[in-house]
């Protein structure tokens, strides 16, 4: 992320309002994920789980200061589950309750809106002049209010596929009570690999799916996606290169080798 | 008009699909375990379905 030059006071007047709303965001998630289970709980009395419940905050300080989308987006979210992790009692169905459940998903949903679309703000310094582009003062093609209806939809999607998945594995009554009398003395575990698994398809789904719609938007400069295809096609007709006939040999070498020391 | 028509049944069938793999839950639930394969591999052609509407949506001429 770009920082804020000290030179152009007026510059850092957006940033700083990006970073109190990310801070604020994403205390109301620590808040809601790991302060208040901990203390519903008593999983925050011992100083090691003290520890644990503060490395968030953290985490979230430095992406703040940094102005980092991978902190804020990859770090931060990761880091709320370290004292979960310490800490499991945090994550009892007992203490999520729906309700909860729905203010903590709509805090993580609202932390990742936030924080993706404000410290997407670049500031460019104040132009020496301005001149009107004439295609700015017609409005907006029928093509682009689509593929946006299209983009919301799918971000839509995103938030509502996850949560759906999770709320029928942890709180919908008939699949928990199918859980109790099938899975009885497993019910944590066959829980969690159901959340882990619910999660992990929809991450497959995202991306082979939805992405698969945006791809070609997503690189829609024509010129780029022309060259794309020119290199597409010249692969396409080009012979392996040697990192090939090299990755093929060890390949082959190393399973040959496991089978003699296997036989052997 | 097809356009509005797409764009509506790719959200349907997105949309939609959600209830097969909620429903695969339910036989997960129940070690059905044959029965939510099918269902996921039905939801999963139905989204299939709904992103080729959302593809066709997106490259509609005005």
């Amino acid at each position: 992320m770009d920082a804020v030059g000290p030179a152009d006071p007026a510059l850092g007047k957006w940033r700083t309002f990006a970073d109190a709303v990310a801070l604020a965001l994403g205390a109301n998630l620590w808040v809601a994920l790991v302060l208040l289970p901990g203390l519903v709980s008593g999983a925050l009395h011992s100083g090691p789980a003290q520890l644990t419940a503060i490395l968030p905050l953290v985490v979230l300080g430095i992406g703040v200061w940094r102005r980092s989308d991978l902190v804020l987006l990859l770090g931060y979210p990761a880091a709320l589950l370290v004292p979960v992790a310490f800490a499991p009692g945090m994550a009892n169905v007992h203490v999520y309750g729906p309700i909860r459940f729905a203010i903590v998903a709509i805090g993580l949903v609202g932390y990742l809106l936030g924080a993706s679309v404000f410290t997407s703000f670049r500031e460019p310094p104040p132009p020496m002049a301005e001149r009107p582009l004439s295609s700015a003062a017609r409005p907006m093609a029928a093509r682009w209010r689509r593929r946006f209806r299209i983009y919301a939809v799918l971000t839509a999607l995103s938030a509502v596929f996850p949560l759906a998945l999770l709320y029928t594995i942890n709180f919908d009554n008939e699949v928990r009570e199918l859980i109790k009398v099938k899975y009885a003395g497993r019910i944590t575990p066959f829980t969690t690999v159901l959340n882990l698994g619910a999660v992990g398809f929809w991450v497959a789904i995202y991306a082979g799916f939805f992405l698969g719609v945006l791809r070609r938007h997503r690189t829609g400069d024509r010129d780029l996606v022309t060259s794309l295809e020119r290199l597409k096609r010249e692969t396409r007709r080009a012979r392996p290169r040697p990192q090939f006939y090299l990755g093929v040999a060890l390949a082959l070498g190393l399973m040959l080798v496991l089978l003699l020391t296997r036989g052997g | 008009m097809r356009r509005y028509f797409f764009e509506i049944l790719a959200l349907c069938l997105m949309g939609g699909s959600i209830v097969f793999f909620v429903e695969c839950i339910h036989y997960l639930a129940r070690r059905e375990y044959v029965g939510a394969i099918i269902v996921m591999f039905i939801g999963l052609a139905v989204i299939s379905v709904g992103r080729e509407m959302a593809r066709l949506a997106l490259v509609q001429k005005d």
